[in-house]
């Protein structure tokens, strides 16, 4: 891998909107194939690891699966599914954690500037320093990743190791993997990589296998080989997310009608001061000092 | 109950202004007694709390005024807690001033084309009491929209406690809510000072003078004086 650079091409509530840097930079994707995933949680580990996040308790509640949900200190999650198909019974593992989507949710939400960026290479990160903890972030994003820690009362999530991209080197959670079922590269790299285990999964018979990289959002920084293609939610993944629409409503329309509203208003009282002057009684002091009083 | 002298004018207006209102003390009327101003005060004063925390966080265009109160952060922290304070002020002014701002059957056309007139200062109507229409209208959308703020406001305040779909209304019903509020605040505070001088008074010490009164309130003029309501 070629270090990465740290631009910025989109920043939360940013007025200029994009920064591009004039370099192009390759965009990055997490290659995840579930039908090769054995459950083993090491990449849960690497990234506690890596990301030196302290352990959670964790409980017994009828499952494999370490937690129920993701956690603001938990930010890398294989997902546990046990199903009948077909009259054979399968596991179907998912790796639940942030999608770097290429037109983020969370970022079109939040309201403090440049808490949430996206570098040119296509990762979306959290500035903490600039986090406020609204909680906006949750309501943007259609996989429900964000966390607000309870502690600290910002934002955290899954970051792609941007850390450690930026200087050549692939994600803790890919690193660790011992099967294979984890890649690191350059978002077409991975497409091309998952058409091939693709079309390998549909000779072997798994004639619905697809790549998940939903264009609702532009397509995601994590893509993902299911061999069940035709349900994604089997794995818990929605079968066309998209930025919410009151997301886009609030920002593109009421946003700006409102600015628009409160300028006019205060307009529309001046402009009617001077058409209308003032209603004062005749007989005070206030009243002869001008206006044309009713 | 004790007269007071006419001769004494302003000052023993603001002093029967402390305990009562619909009076008349010489040259004035006592029209809002102290507690309706306090509670009226904190209404006020809580609204542009809220405002003032909410407007940066609303927009990045308004960031500089989180810098009044140090930064967005303590804007998240301070903004649900100025909202539930305004909440309180607005539900103790509903409560105190519900009655006097009961409508009438003849308020009907406030909504439409009598606001417009009024506007125009062409509407003159000899049965306005101690509230217009206008002013009505004004106190019950500011009670309904402080509720409006109170439910999504909690959402917004705990969005974890609740489902996807109500934070997304409420998004939605509170922005809609505060730019209702923000236009119409501008066109209160504008007819209460500039438009319509003499009204300003009446919520800072509490009187308005006679001839104020029968001009904008003819029929609450005449119940309180028992006079002519007649313009001189």
């Amino acid at each position: 891998m070629i270090p990465q650079s740290l631009e910025i091409r989109r920043s939360s509530a940013s007025l200029k909107g994009t920064v591009a840097g004039s370099r192009e930079v390759p965009v990055v994707a997490k290659y995840v194939d579930t039908s090769t995933c054995i459950g083993c949680k090491a990449c849960e580990v690497a990234c506690v690891e890596w990301n030196d996040l302290p352990s959670i308790p964790t409980h017994q509640f009828g499952s494999y699966q370490t937690l129920p949900t993701l956690h603001a200190d938990f930010w890398n999650l294989i997902r546990f599914r046990e199903m009948e198909v077909a009259g054979q019974t399968t596991w179907l593992m998912r790796k639940d954690n942030c999608m770097h989507c290429e037109d983020p949710g969370c970022l079109a939400a939040c309201p403090a500037p440049g808490a949430i960026v996206q570098y040119a290479n296509g990762i979306v990160d959290v500035n903490p320093d600039a986090c406020i903890g609204c909680g906006y972030c949750e309501t943007g994003c259609p996989f429900d990743v964000p966390r607000i820690h309870e502690r600290t009362a910002k934002m955290s999530k899954c970051t792609l190791c941007v850390d450690r991209v930026s200087v050549g080197i692939e994600p803790a959670c890919v690193k660790s993997c011992p099967t294979g079922c984890l890649h690191f590269g350059t978002k077409e790299d991975m497409v091309e990589l998952g058409a091939k285990r693709v079309e390998q999964l549909q000779l072997a018979g798994f004639r619905e296998a697809a790549l998940y990289d939903p264009p609702g959002v532009g397509g995601t920084g994590v893509v993902t080989v299911l061999a069940h293609g035709d349900h994604p939610e089997w794995y818990g993944l929605p079968r066309d997310p998209r930025v919410p629409f009151s997301i886009g409503v609030l920002k593109r329309v009421l946003r700006p009608l409102g600015m628009l509203a409160i300028f006019a208003a205060v307009v529309g009282a001046f402009a009617h001061y001077t058409r209308f002057g003032r209603k004062a009684p005749p007989n005070d002091g206030a009243g002869e000092r001008g206006g044309r009083a009713a | 109950m004790s007269t007071v002298d006419a001769a004494t004018g302003a000052d023993a207006g603001t002093a029967a202004a402390r305990e009562r209102e619909d009076v008349v003390v010489g040259d004035e009327i006592v029209r809002h007694k102290r507690s309706a101003r306090l509670v009226h005060g904190a209404v006020a004063l809580t609204f542009f709390a809220c405002l003032l925390t909410g407007m940066p966080i609303w927009s990045p265009v308004f960031g500089w005024m989180s810098g009044f109160f140090g930064g967005l952060a303590v804007c998240r922290w301070l903004h649900p807690w100025t909202g539930l304070a305004f909440v309180l002020a607005t539900a103790a002014m509903t409560l105190q001033w519900r009655r006097s701002m009961a409508f009438e059957a003849s308020e009907k056309g406030w909504l439409g084309p009598k606001l417009f007139r009024y506007m125009r200062y062409e509407e003159v109507d000899p049965d306005v009491g101690k509230y217009n229409g206008g002013q009505k209208l004004f106190f019950w959308a500011a009670a309904l929209g402080a509720l409006g703020l109170l439910a999504s406001g909690l959402v917004m305040w705990f969005p974890e406690s609740f489902p996807q779909l109500a934070r997304e209304i409420s998004i939605l019903l509170h922005d809609v809510a505060f730019l209702l509020f923000a236009v119409a605040i501008v066109y209160h505070i504008y007819l209460g000072t500039a438009a319509e001088p003499g009204t300003f008074r009446a919520i800072t010490r509490g009187t308005v003078t006679k001839s104020w009164a029968r001009l904008h309130h003819p029929r609450w003029f005449r119940e309180v004086s028992g006079g002519d309501s007649r313009p001189r």
